[in-house]
């Protein structure tokens, strides 16, 4: 008798337990996403989670954060080595990176084109996503930019707000000069490792690393040359102070030493967290560069929501994306509150959250300004070896700062990056 | 030298007998190297006659090892990997013999102490470490307001912003953290060596200086060569500071003008950061073994037993 | 005259060690003040104590799991170095004891795996774990570490230390080889296992790169992947990156106090 029992109770229990995996696996969809910057990419896509479970009660979100550089190597081991069940079902992607990584991947991210409606959305965000006639991605946060700057210091050294309007960049650095000679102040924090500050007045220019074909753009590229001359006059005036890396570089305004910020918005929320600093703050548009059509907008960074081919989620995955970063408004007004996250849906500025004058940048509707500057950034084709061109430049700018040339800076630049281009 | 085969030659089945159990003990990490190690170094073999992006690769026999050749960014690497490798390795291990010595006189008072202050630094956590260095060596971090308060310095030194200073940064990060791990290797043998030779040299009349030198330094021989070959090999594979101290996570330079790109740093960028072409990398990375080797060899042949 | 000197020389001497002492505990000082201070105090360079610790730690405990990561890398550093020690110090005790023309040559070829660099095997290596389904498993992190050449070279020079007499002894009163091994070789050469766990337990603990890659889940992170992620925030909270420094040094500081005295005469053996 005892013989037989036992057998028949383990048979019972491989079945019981057969079945509940079975449930499990039916009932719980779980979505995991990789991205990075625990305070901001990785708050609101739980935020989003959040929202998105209410009315879906059967998926579950996990949010990974590793540092960006970590997302993207482990990204790229993923897509190279083919283990695809490595692969998140949502990953992050950096703008500048986007077009690397749908030509060199093909097939391995989920189109949208179907179920979004990319007419609602910054016409940028959705070209730089773009195959083909297939576009891959859920547009996300924009990187436009701004002048953030010290109301009080530039005001101690004679100027007024309204003379912070309509710069050019000659201007900027006479302003900047004489805000050193009388507060003691830097004009700005500039990190010489990192051509970000190239980017943002090459693009204000109309222009990129690349033509729209996606040849190299470099010898001929007149926002470049004017991007290289402008840091170069901007190094040698010593209105800048020198940082070393990004936390360094966010030292340099949050400790009140520098007088300005020139980067994208998702800064906001940095400058805002110096509490002891609120109503000295102001935001006007960058300064423009002195070559025709350049405009006094630009992006730096901002990134997008990418849906892995390989995921067996991904019909959810999509579905979450769209129905959350697609079309909620309200969700836009939440993290543009909470994060000081700018998305790229358009319908979003004209939510409450926009509207709302900060009292933090003394009573400025800055979000609002924001909003049209987005509408004014030049769209490009960011291409697929921006990594490359940006470290060739990077290493050209020190040179420059010690007053070498800016047709040999190029020349360098373009033969650094033929041969990294292969 | 000792005969450590005295019962080897007993007869052909013990022979035998040693020759299975000499098997069995080497194959557990045999297999393991093998299948861990060898594979993957064969398999990046044949991947460095891939080329291509991404998952469009194909077989091309010459064209990764013709890149080498053409190849601006390769050269810089090669060239600061050796200012590190020619400058921070003497000054390494000549500190870790200096302090040896010194910590191997008995007559010093609190040498443990002092020892396992010295030692601290290979047991901190890389990561954590290079944090560290980042927060102090800042423009206006503690260690310029230090240096500018003792009057040493006239203006903050641009440890990170300036080529040749954050080259100085690193030689600094790395001697700081292995300096005390090569002293103990030379503590180790200073320990073993037979203190009666000294002690007849001293009295004779020989200096200090000609003891260490004429005495030391020779009985020393082999640790030398092995904590130069291991340092050479820790250098060439210079990685894990250059990306955490030197390496923003927005720019894609590593230290001002790519001052501090080493070889590995850019195998990494090749792999991970830039256009993903393995292919290439696992080329570059051949650079690297050569070089090891070469020096290796170029290392063993100096210090080669002249018995 | 010459105890004059005898004296400067002995103040040189010490003033030397004690400054070369200060600076390599110079940095570990930093971190524990750090810990106590603001974020912004921090990157001011502030060189004292603060009143921030308990919100630092709060903050940090907020960012992650603690326990759990802990005991990840606790659980990787740990099994990595028993098993390192086991695999490296039978074969050590194999190449050194039972010579051969072909181990010799073989032993020469995994001392050139330590020339490759590790950047370059990680593609393959991947791919191989995928292959056995391992990714985002602690083994996909353990396994490539167990099979250290420097380890095993490690303990075939120790080896050389190691008396004869007492394994002929052995081996004429009837002993398998791998009883001598187990009931004579360990024992004795106890402090020269002492110094290979410090050793390896330090590598594995504070392995980057590979778990990096290849540790996909906030639940397999290791405490090193923790300090990273939090330092590289747009808005790092310096406080808790401290703390989190801290955390991530300390038990490799406890591991190497615990065996101190048994490391040193470790290393003894090893450069005979």
């Amino acid at each position: 008798m005892k013989k037989a029992i036992l057998p028949r109770a383990l048979a019972a229990i491989a079945l019981g337990s057969a079945s509940l995996f079975a449930m499990t696996a039916a009932q719980a969809k779980e979505i995991t996403i990789w991205c990075w910057d625990p305070n901001f990419n990785v708050a609101i896509m739980k935020e989003a989670g959040a929202i998105y479970a209410k009315t879906h009660p059967d998926v579950t979100f996990n949010v990974v954060d590793f540092a960006k550089a970590d997302v993207e190597a482990k990204l790229q081991t993923g897509l190279v080595s083919g283990v695809t069940d490595s692969l998140p079902d949502i990953v992050l992607i950096e703008d500048y990176g986007a077009q690397k990584y749908l030509q060199s991947f093909p097939g391995s991210f989920e189109p949208m084109t179907g179920t979004v409606d990319y007419s609602k959305f910054a016409p940028y965000k959705v070209a730089l996503a773009t195959v083909e006639g297939e576009t891959y991605s859920m547009p996300f946060d924009s990187g436009v930019t701004g002048l953030y700057y010290r109301k009080d210091y530039i005001e101690a050294a004679g100027f007024t707000p309204a003379d912070m309007q309509n710069l050019t960049w000659d201007r900027y650095i006479e302003i900047g000069k004489t805000v050193l000679e009388k507060t003691g102040h830097h004009m700005l924090g500039l990190d010489p490792n990192d051509a970000g500050m190239i980017r943002i007045m090459m693009q204000s220019g109309g222009e990129w690393y690349f033509t729209e074909d996606g040849d190299l753009n470099i010898s001929g590229n007149a926002a470049l040359k004017a991007a290289l001359e402008t840091e170069a006059k901007i190094l040698q005036s010593g209105i800048a102070k020198p940082a070393a890396g990004w936390s360094n570089w966010v030292g340099t305004f949050t400790s009140g030493d520098v007088a300005s910020v020139i980067t994208g918005v998702w800064i906001t929320g940095t400058v805002k967290a110096t509490l002891d600093q609120e109503n000295k703050w102001g935001v006007a548009p960058i300064p423009t560069l002195d070559i025709p059509g350049a405009v006094a907008a630009s992006n730096l960074g901002g990134s997008s929501w990418y849906v892995l081919s390989s995921s067996d989620v991904k019909s959810e995955a999509v579905d979450f994306l769209n129905e959350i970063y697609g079309k909620d408004v309200d969700f836009y007004q939440k993290i543009l509150t909470g994060q000081g996250a700018v998305g790229s849906l358009m319908e979003a500025r004209n939510g409450p959250a926009y509207a709302v004058a900060d009292p933090f940048f003394g009573g400025e509707k800055i979000w609002q300004n924001f909003a049209d500057w987005l509408a004014m950034v030049p769209s490009l084709n960011y291409g697929i070896f921006t990594n490359e061109v940006d470290a060739a430049v990077a290493s050209q700018l020190p040179p420059l700062g010690k007053g070498g040339s800016v047709d040999d800076a190029l020349a360098a630049i373009e033969a650094q990056a033929r041969s990294a281009i292969q | 030298m000792r005969t450590r085969h005295s019962m080897d030659k007993a007869s052909p089945r013990l022979n035998r007998y040693f020759d299975v159990n000499g098997w069995l003990f080497v194959a557990p990490a045999v297999l393991l190297i093998a299948v861990f190690m060898v594979y993957p170094i064969l398999y990046s073999l044949w991947m460095s006659f891939q080329t291509g992006r991404g998952m469009k690769m194909h077989f091309d026999l010459t064209a990764n090892i013709l890149r080498l050749f053409s190849d601006p960014m390769l050269g810089l690497a090669l060239y600061n990997t050796m200012i590190f490798f020619i400058v921070q390795v003497p000054v390494m291990l000549i500190l870790a013999l200096l302090l040896a010595t010194m910590l191997d006189d008995k007559r010093v008072r609190f040498r443990g102490l002092i020892r396992t202050a010295i030692f601290l630094p290979c047991v901190s956590s890389l990561v954590a470490y290079s944090v560290l260095f980042k927060s102090m060596f800042v423009q206006d971090g503690l260690v310029n307001t230090t240096l500018l308060d003792l009057g040493l310095i006239s203006s903050p030194i641009p440890w990170m912003t300036d080529p040749f200073w954050s080259r100085v940064l690193i030689i600094i990060a790395i001697t700081w953290r292995w300096t005390g791990y090569n002293m103990i290797f030379y503590l180790a043998a200073l320990q073993n060596i037979d203190k009666s030779i000294h002690e007849a040299a001293r009295i004779d009349g020989v200096p200090a200086y000609g003891r260490f030198f004429f005495l030391t330094v020779p009985m020393l021989k082999p640790v030398i060569l092995f904590t130069t070959v291991t340092s050479t090999i820790g250098t060439l594979q210079l990685f894990d500071e250059v990306r955490n101290i030197m390496t923003s996570d927005a720019g894609g330079a590593a230290g001002p003008s790519n001052s501090a790109l080493t070889l590995s740093v850019y195998i990494y960028n090749l792999t991970f950061k830039f256009m993903p072409n393995f292919g290439y990398a696992a080329t570059v990375s051949y650079v690297i073994v050569i070089a090891v080797a070469l020096l290796s060899l170029l290392q063993f042949y100096a210090l080669r037993e002249r018995t | 005259m010459d105890l004059y000197f005898q004296r400067l020389r002995g103040g040189l001497v010490y003033l030397f060690l004690i400054t070369a002492a200060f600076l390599s505990i110079f940095p570990f000082l930093w971190m524990v003040l750090g810990a106590t201070n603001t974020s912004a105090d921090i990157s001011r360079g502030k060189f004292g104590l603060g009143g921030a610790l308990f919100d630092n730690i709060v903050s940090f405990l907020a960012f992650a799991d603690v326990p759990l990561i802990l005991w990840n890398s606790l659980k990787i550093a740990l099994l990595t170095t028993l098993f390192t020690l086991a695999v490296a110090s039978i074969a050590g005790y194999g190449f050194e004891i039972f010579r051969s023309r072909l181990r010799d040559r073989l032993y020469r070829v995994l001392l050139l795996t330590l020339m490759i660099p590790f950047a370059a095997l990680m593609i393959p290596l991947f791919i191989m774990m995928g292959k056995l389904h391992l990714i985002n498993t602690h083994w996909a992190v353990i396994l490539p570490s167990i099979g250290s050449a420097f380890i095993i070279f490690y303990f075939r020079q120790s080896t050389k230390a190691f008396p004869l007499e007492l394994r002929d002894a052995a081996r004429v009163d009837g002993l398998k080889e791998w009883q001598i091994f187990l009931l004579i070789y360990v024992p004795v050469m106890r402090s020269t296992y002492a110094a290979a766990f410090v050793i390896v337990f330090m590598t594995a603990w504070n392995n980057y790169l590979w778990p990096l890659i290849v540790l996909q889940s906030n639940d397999t992170k290791t405490i090193t992947l923790v300090v990273s992620s939090i330092a590289s925030a747009y808005y790092p909270d310096y406080g808790a990156v401290m703390v989190s420094a801290i955390l991530a040094t300390l038990p490799t500081l406890i591991v190497f106090f615990l065996m101190q005295r048994q490391f040193v005469q470790g290393m003894l053996g090893s450069v005979k």
